[in-house]
């Protein structure tokens, strides 16, 4: 793979990435502290013949971000929590309409207002499911700059797979992190965009929402002679509203399974020093910074740890969790909430006797908090 | 021969599942009827609806449409035209939908002056959810959210349309087909945002509990409270409030379009011409 | 401007699987060339029914009126329509004072 050295945020390395991925157009909202990616996006765009439009809410980011989605166009908005509380609604009509659409939250604390300069990652629960209803999410988290940029690529190219929104987990720590970042190619990111599926046979025969029970809608760039149907109610093959108690069922069904059949393609960890390690440290995002210099740390004073870190955070990584679970009695997770995901692993391990490390006062995790509570508690 | 109006619909979907009388049919017909004159072709044309009996207007043409979440027409046909500036992209909305839950996207969409034609029915009443109180329900009314007799004010959203800046706004009684079906051609050619705001019946959820309970007795109720603009004018000060005008009440054809002027944007960031500055303002851009 | 072909020498026509019997197209004709028939297989137990077709003068005000695209009006180069007399705007007046029910039914 070509690559790039580029020195530069979180925030406007997604938004570089956004628009080299051939995202045409932004929804969006100010809100600390993702509104960079505006910033950033708003000139990006219109040089390559995009749109960027600042709207008069988070909903109205979200809902024009879907609109150009529905007409055709890689569409993103960003926000941060309190953001996705109010465009919650409309990432499910996405769900379920089946909208390809990138959302970027870069975490603050919470709940409410909560702590809006300050780094969390209290959003990772409500990014599996911040609409009401029965829904399959996929969420991404950057935990380098570089991911910053190739999450948010690979999300691009996800919504479209699957198309459903994704969601890309930043924080204020990455977001506002200026530094190096070692970055794919333009060209390289170019060329392995791959575009949503379009069906070209005759309008007649065109049936959107009519695929396999494991796949997502095929559904057209509008204005090319396929008119059909969005809806956020249920819907039959055609796309339009039923009540009809199979097609219900098999249309929830299959927003699952689409998701479920194909984890292989979503799912992405990293593994550091895991090889040799007696200790399993489990974290993601920016966390995952101090997680690493913690094990270096650590590894200096004879206690061999290492390091699992989900990248994609829904779906969970439930059989490799599950594996991990089994080889290393002591497991630690370190999360910027009070255990948000440490539930899930439990779920996926399969057992409760695991310890957590978790703040919740906006301040990012120093190595020596990671070194102590692993001193502490094995 | 008639005007096949099969030619734009999706007759696989009639009849529409509205009451009998609804002035949503008739509204349906006047606009493809618009449509039509214009030669607007089916392709071309993005037909986006929110929630309430208005949103299943969009499932009825055979067009490219969206059924929104409530109150957010506005806000996703920004997106669908920004992203498509050469198309036509048209908002059905309730009096609920455009001025209650989504009263800012409205507003903001009149404020740009993007080019979406937004057509609000209002019935003064949420009809599909049977009877509550709506911005523009008639104080002392009957609704089931105040059975005791409406006393919240309503308003007018023509005037609100005005005032935020939408560079067309009209407003139509359905019982007037023809005239409705003029203003709607003129507000799908009007280049910038036009409010159309047509008054309709809902003698089942407004109807029944205020003594008009059929579509006839409704339209007349409509008729007693509208007055074309002309008319409206001449009336003393202190009448107004009793009516509602009629006919086209706006129309300026010099005020910036929001997709013309973002494309000064995409020049400016191509290096094809300088930033925008507020002299840019005293003339065309 | 899409045509659909009218049945031959039929001044006014009806789509009976479309007619909800709302009554407004009765209400609207000058003429009193509509009115409603008792019809029980219908949801409000009646139905649309050209009762006096030769004094239909195509305004097309029934055809504007209808919200479920089920009466059409020949056009005007192609039938020719009557005149509006008083006899026929007597008839309408009692058909609408007959809750839009056809007369003597």
């Amino acid at each position: 793979m070509s690559t790039r050295e580029v020195i530069s945020s979180g925030n406007d390395l997604a938004a570089m990435a956004a628009v080299d991925a051939g995202c045409m157009f932004f929804g969006g909202y100010p809100i600390t502290p993702s509104s960079e990616v505006m910033h950033t996006i708003s000139d990006l765009l219109p040089k390559v013949g995009g749109a960027a439009v600042q709207m008069e809410d988070e909903i109205g980011g979200i809902c024009a971000a879907i609109g150009a989605g529905m007409s055709g166009v890689r569409t993103l908005t960003a926000t941060s929590g309190p953001g996705i509380s109010l465009k919650a609604e409309n990432l499910g009509l996405a769900q379920m309409a089946e909208v390809p659409i990138v959302v970027i939250n870069v975490m603050r604390g919470g709940p409410s207002t909560g702590l809006p300069t300050r780094v969390s990652q209290g959003d990772v629960a409500q990014a599996k499911n911040p609409s009401h209803g029965d829904y399959k999410s996929i969420t991404l988290c950057a935990g380098t700059l570089a991911e910053c940029y190739t999450e948010t690529v690979r999300a691009f190219n996800l919504a479209d797979r699957f198309m459903q929104p994704v969601i890309v987990l930043l924080d204020e720590t990455l977001g506002h992190m200026h530094a190096k970042a070692i970055l794919p190619t333009q060209e390289e990111v170019k060329k392995n965009i791959v575009p949503r599926k379009t069906f070209d046979g005759a309008p007649e025969d065109y049936k959107p929402y009519g695929v396999a029970q494991d796949e997502p809608a095929v559904l057209n760039p509008m204005f090319k002679g396929y008119r059909y149907h969005y809806t956020g109610l249920h819907h039959d093959a055609d796309g339009f509203p039923t009540e009809e108690i199979e097609t219900c069922r098999k249309l929830i069904d299959r927003l699952f399974r689409k998701v479920d059949a194909h984890r292989d393609e979503i799912e992405l960890n990293e593994e550091y020093m895991l090889d040799d390690a007696d200790i399993l440290l489990v974290g993601y995002g920016s966390a995952s910074l101090a997680i690493k210099e913690a094990i270096n740390v650590l590894r200096d004073n004879g206690i061999k740890a290492g390091m699992f870190r989900p990248i994609t955070l829904w779906p969970s990584p439930e059989e490799r969790l599950e594996e991990l679970g089994k080889k290393f009695d002591k497991v630690l997770v370190v999360e910027l909430n009070q255990g948000q995901y440490y539930e899930e692993i439990q779920r996926c391990m399969g057992r409760k006797d695991i310890e957590k490390l978790t703040k919740t006062n906006g301040r990012p995790f120093s190595p020596a908090d990671i070194i102590e509570k692993v001193k502490e508690v094995f | 021969m008639a005007f096949n109006y099969d030619a734009y619909l999706r007759t696989n979907k009639m009849p529409t599942l509205w009451c009998w009388g609804c002035g949503d049919g008739v509204i349906l017909k006047a606009f493809i009827r618009a449509m039509d004159k214009l030669g607007i072709d089916k392709d071309d044309m993005c037909l986006v609806s929110g929630i309430g009996c208005s949103g299943r207007f969009s499932s009825y043409v055979d067009t490219n449409t969206i059924h929104t979440t409530h109150g957010r027409t506005v806000a996703y046909a920004t997106g669908v035209k920004l992203a498509n500036p050469d198309k036509t992209v048209v908002c059905v909305a309730g009096d609920g939908d455009a001025l209650a839950i989504g009263g800012n996207h409205t507003i903001h969409g009149c404020r740009r002056n993007i080019d979406i034609t937004l057509i609000v029915i209002n019935n003064f009443i949420y009809g599909l959810t049977n009877s509550q109180t709506s911005p523009t329900t008639p104080r002392g009314f009957w609704t089931v959210s105040q059975k005791a007799g409406n006393i919240d004010p309503t308003f007018d959203g023509c005037e609100l349309a005005m005032a935020a800046g939408a560079s067309f706004v009209a407003r139509e009684n359905v019982s007037e087909p023809r005239k409705m079906e003029k203003v709607l051609v003129a507000a799908l050619k009007h280049k910038g945002f036009s409010y159309v705001e047509i008054l309709s019946n809902c003698h089942i959820n407004l109807g029944r509990k205020n003594k008009m309970g059929n579509a006839m007795a409704n339209l007349d109720w409509i008729d007693s409270i509208t007055l074309p603009k002309k008319k409206y004018d001449a009336l003393p000060e202190e009448e107004k409030g009793n009516y509602l005008a009629t006919g086209i009440l706006k129309q300026d054809e010099e005020a910036e379009e929001y997709c013309a002027m973002y494309e000064e944007i995409k020049k400016v960031h191509q290096g094809k011409r300088a930033k925008i500055t507020p002299d840019d303002f005293n003339k065309k851009l | 401007m899409p045509l659909m072909k009218a049945p031959e020498n039929t001044p006014v026509w009806t789509d009976e699987n479309r007619c909800k019997a709302c009554d407004l197209c009765v209400a609207v004709c000058p003429a009193g060339v509509l009115a409603m028939r008792y019809e029980p297989h219908s949801v409000l137990g009646a139905m649309i029914t050209i009762v006096e077709p030769e004094a239909c003068i195509g305004c097309n005000e029934c055809e504007l009126a209808c919200p479920d695209f089920a009466i059409f009006v020949a056009d005007k180069k192609e039938y020719k329509f009557a005149k509006l007399t008083d006899q026929a705007k007597e008839r309408a007046k009692k058909i609408a004072e007959n809750n839009y029910m056809m007369l003597g039914a």
